[in-house]
């Protein structure tokens, strides 16, 4: 029988490719042991040298890390010097890659500035590997249900970055007014064609997002609309499942877990964590039906990753 | 329904559709600012309170000018009232 904390072998494997070796997932680990998570981790990602019975076996959540401030302070000097490079040199060569990308993919320039910003995302993921240990379950359901909604809980400013691990780069996503208006992260969500759902009105961003799917594109959307402050699952507003019914699009809810002990909203350091990405399966929303029927979907999925949330600390 | 009973119903109506802490439920807490509605929920919050109550909103033009939890009582009111007097 396997135990709460034997990996999923698959999962593994995905995590392998993430990073490009074998034992990627040794290196995470190893690090994080120093700072003190080897005894209190729920969940192992396949360290073959690590002695499972000096594991916890209590949830994550019920027992918080305490790391050494080298350690902190480690962290957060590799991750912000190694972004800062990333992003210099991804500023450097984004014109060239970007003509490059045209003439061999002929996709339209959005699509490419997406494929950009997925990258990106991909090399943070590798950056933060030695202080996040990452497990993504149930990609498959991320990567065929296209073009649907997906809809993710919101506990950290570096979800976005996470959201990257997902299979699928050309995603739509959709946001409240304030990053477009950050000058470093305008021009970037402008040219990816992301969608400012709080100054359009509802109208145009059925047309706008009915536009996105009909190219066979999905859109992503937070529906607490903002960062949880307590971890929990917060109020969630309909529009997300309100787009879905009115398009009969389905829904593929992702629960994040972990990522604000990395950066919780308020704090301004980073902090090592376990995150875990899961997705469920696709919920059909032409199951909802009425004047209400956004109001159900909203509800159900909210139930689902909750248990999710719950269940995945188990 | 006497007045308390309709806001009640109010209440209770809105809290389970758009997941309110019951605490907030106060006559002069603002339906933006102060209870987080948005556009898309104002559309919802009629439809609500038509099924709850059987009245009449969608064309009411009074809910243009609800600002507070406590407008939307009074309206409520005041077509239940004109809907029980008809």
């Amino acid at each position: 029988m396997r135990r709460p904390y034997q990996h999923n072998p698959a999962s593994r494997d995905e995590m392998a490719g993430w990073f490009g070796t074998p034992n990627a997932t040794r290196r995470v680990w190893e690090p994080l042991e120093h700072a003190g998570m080897g005894m209190y981790v729920g969940e192992a990602i396949g360290a073959p040298n690590r002695d499972p019975s000096r594991l916890g076996t209590l949830p994550v959540q019920q027992r918080r890390p305490k790391f050494a401030s080298q350690t902190i302070f480690v962290m957060n000097l590799w991750v912000v010097v190694l972004m800062l490079v990333e992003t210099l040199v991804a500023l450097a060569i984004s014109p060239v890659l970007l003509v490059l990308w045209l003439l061999v993919t002929r996709w339209p320039l959005a699509k490419i500035v997406r494929h950009f910003i997925w990258m990106y995302g991909r090399v943070w993921l590798w950056i933060v590997s030695p202080f996040v240990r990452l497990k993504v379950v149930g990609a498959d359901h991320a990567r065929l249900a296209q073009p649907c909604i997906y809809v993710a809980n919101h506990l950290s400013f570096f979800d976005i970055f996470f959201l990257s691990a997902m299979p699928v780069f050309d995603v739509v996503i959709c946001l409240r007014s304030w990053p477009f208006k950050l000058p470093w992260y305008a021009p970037f969500m402008r040219f990816a064609e992301y969608v400012d759902v709080e100054r359009l009105p509802w109208e145009q961003i059925v047309a706008q997002i009915e536009r996105i799917v009909g190219q066979g594109r999905s859109i992503l959307l937070f529906p607490q609309g903002h960062r949880s402050r307590d971890g929990r699952l917060g109020r969630f507003y309909s529009g997300a499942f309100k787009l879905a019914v009115q398009l009969h699009l389905p829904i593929v809810a992702i629960c994040i877990k972990g990522t604000d002990q990395m950066l919780p909203p308020g704090r301004r350091w980073m902090a090592p964590a376990a995150v875990r990405l899961e997705c469920l399966k696709p919920i059909d929303s032409t199951a909802f039906s009425g004047d209400l029927g956004h109001i159900e979907l909203r509800k159900h999925v909210k139930e689902l990753m909750g248990a999710c949330l719950v269940g995945s600390q188990s | 329904m006497t007045d308390s009973e309709i806001i009640e119903l109010v209440n209770r109506s809105l809290v389970s559709e758009f997941e309110l802490d019951p605490g907030v439920m106060t006559p002069d807490a603002l339906l933006v600012e102060g209870l987080g509605f948005d556009s898309l929920d104002f559309v919802d919050i009629v439809v609500v309170l038509q099924q709850a109550f059987g009245v009449t909103l969608r064309e009411e033009p009074r809910v243009r000018e609800v600002r507070t939890l406590g407008d939307l009582h009074r309206l409520v009111i005041e077509k239940k009232r004109e809907l029980e007097g008809s």
